[in-house]
């Protein structure tokens, strides 16, 4: 893989390998095609962990007198010498909240706009309650939850399903090839192989609670790649200057 | 003959004379009227409708309300939809006023994405707009643009709502500069599209398309759908069962696709395209 950018065939193929070695290991990977169509992605649902409110209801509304969703994205950026408030600072509000089993469904779609994988999930309560966005931000590893404030563009927001039409949280794309040049770089230079798709699942499915067992780094090949492709400067995604 | 900027002005000062009425299962004080507002085509439905709420919330009681969310004919309407689309995709062939339910109970959970506050609208269109200048420009001038910039941007599409000339030229002079190109690639890397399906579990068809064909031959609307929904063109023999509709009218499909990008894509760069079941009278 000599380009950080990944095109929808190849995008395809990673997943196809992945799916094999899925399949060996049963840990339920599966591939589901558009109707007509040669577009698909990959899906899987896991139980896990999450922090989630323990006085909602069925639509996910509280039963108290005082609710308030006070949540909003947060912009912060690290030279915080701009303190225009670009939108509502996130309140988590934690104090009635406790860990919960909760059923997680997760997609790994190709975006062709940022010609980058794009990872989609939902997540709901044994009951069937959908996570609201507060649930899902609250259930980030504490470890990560400091990256997810400070940067704009690995935030966890809901979004339309492409392909489905139905709500979902995704995990935004566009500083994807921050973290996967560098390895793609080095991989190119030891001559080793990396598949995109599991090396990226590999940084940001721990994020959400998708946890990436280490036998697929070792044995999932890369896809045979035609000599043409030849490497390509990566146009600059990074964020504005303030 | 129409010069091009004004096409840029009717497109934005387009709207459309809605009724807003209250489901009949919302719990009220005393009965409620029904609400008449000019909708802006350009923006979205969270954003002009406060006036809605506060009329309703006079005859509800506080702990009844919930997220206010709309529906026409049944269908949940997606507030991150431009109305402009949410009207020519639902409600194209109806009469007006466009007639939309009103529900402060029972939020779509699976349909509708949630829209607590306007940072969620911002975040929204601003994602967009820098989606579509990674397709036209690999994201060169929207990372080349200040923060100020960009809020000049969001600053204009909430304006849109005010019939103000000014406002239009503010939204413009930054926006023009996501319209340019190098006069010798002839058009943008790629045409921020989608094309939007009633009658598909799709909610619409997103691809790479390029304006200009590798041997310099200027790709039109009808080249596009041909490429990717060859279903909305007919062929020679038949009559026509789809419109294809762009800001409520049909554009020819001769038009020049570079040209529908400058020209009738929405504030946030996308050419917002329906296909819709043409009406058999």
């Amino acid at each position: 893989m000599s380009s950080c950018f990944l095109d929808e065939e190849t995008f395809c193929q990673c997943c196809q390998l992945l799916l094999q070695h899925s399949h060996s290991l049963c840990d339920g990977w599966s591939w589901e095609q558009v109707k007509g169509s040669e577009e698909g992605y990959l899906r899987k649902t896991a139980l896990g962990t999450g922090r989630t409110r323990c006085n909602l209801d069925q639509q996910g509304n509280s039963s108290d007198q005082h609710q308030e969703r006070t949540f909003s994205l947060s912009f912060h950026n690290d030279d915080d010498d701009d303190d225009e408030d670009d939108g509502a600072v996130c309140c988590i509000q934690e104090e009635s909240s406790s860990s919960s089993v909760v059923q997680y469904e997760y997609h790994i779609l190709y975006s062709c706009s940022y010609q980058t994988p794009v990872l989609y999930f939902r997540a709901s309560t044994l009951e069937g309650r959908s996570l609201c966005l507060e649930e899902v931000w609250d259930s980030v590893h504490p470890n990560y939850r400091q990256r997810l404030q400070h940067r704009p563009w690995d935030t966890i927001t809901q979004q339309e399903h492409p392909l489905l039409g139905q709500s979902f949280f995704v995990l935004h794309p566009c500083r994807t090839e921050e973290f996967m040049m560098p390895v793609l770089k080095a991989a190119l230079e030891e001559h080793r192989q990396v598949n995109y798709i599991v090396t990226w699942l590999s940084v940001v499915g721990p994020v959400v609670g998708l946890d990436v067992p280490l036998s697929y780094c070792t044995q999932v090949p890369e896809p045979p790649h035609t000599p043409s492709r030849s490497p390509q400067p990566p146009p600059a995604l990074h964020s504005p200057q303030p | 003959m129409a010069d091009d900027k004004d096409v840029l002005r009717d497109v934005w000062f387009g709207r459309i004379p809605t009724c807003f009425t209250l489901y009949q299962d919302e719990i009220t004080e005393r009965e409620a009227e029904p609400f008449y507002l000019l909708l802006p085509r350009m923006s979205y439905l969270t954003l002009v409708t406060d006036k809605v709420k506060k009329h309703f919330l006079k005859v509800m009681k506080a702990e009844d309300i919930e997220e206010m969310w709309f529906d026409f004919e049944g269908t949940s309407l997606k507030w991150h939809y431009p109305i402009g689309l949410l009207f020519d995709l639902h409600a194209s062939n109806t009469a007006l006023p466009w007639s939309i339910t009103v529900h402060f109970k029972n939020f779509p959970e699976r349909d509708l994405l949630h829209c607590p506050s306007n940072s969620v609208i911002e975040a929204h269109f601003m994602s967009s707009i820098k989606e579509a200048d990674a397709l036209k420009h690999k994201s060169q001038v929207i990372n080349d643009m200040q923060k100020k910039d960009h809020k000049q941007l969001w600053m204009g599409l909430q304006n849109v709502v005010l019939c103000s000339s000014d406002k239009f030229d503010q939204f413009w002079a930054m926006n023009r500069k996501l319209m340019e190109y190098p006069t010798e690639e002839g058009g943008f890397r790629y045409i921020p599209f989608r094309i939007y399906l009633t009658m598909s579990d799709r909610p619409f068809i997103q691809k790479l398309f390029r304006p200009i064909s590798p041997d310099g031959h200027t790709h039109t609307l009808g080249d596009l759908l041909k490429e990717v929904y060859p279903v909305a063109i007919p062929n020679d023999d038949e009559s026509k069962h789809y419109q294809v509709v762009i800001h409520g009218i049909e554009p020819l499909l001769e038009t020049p696709l570079q040209w529908l990008s400058e020209h009738l894509s929405h504030p946030d760069n996308f050419l917002h395209i329906s296909v819709i079941p043409a009406p058999s009278d």
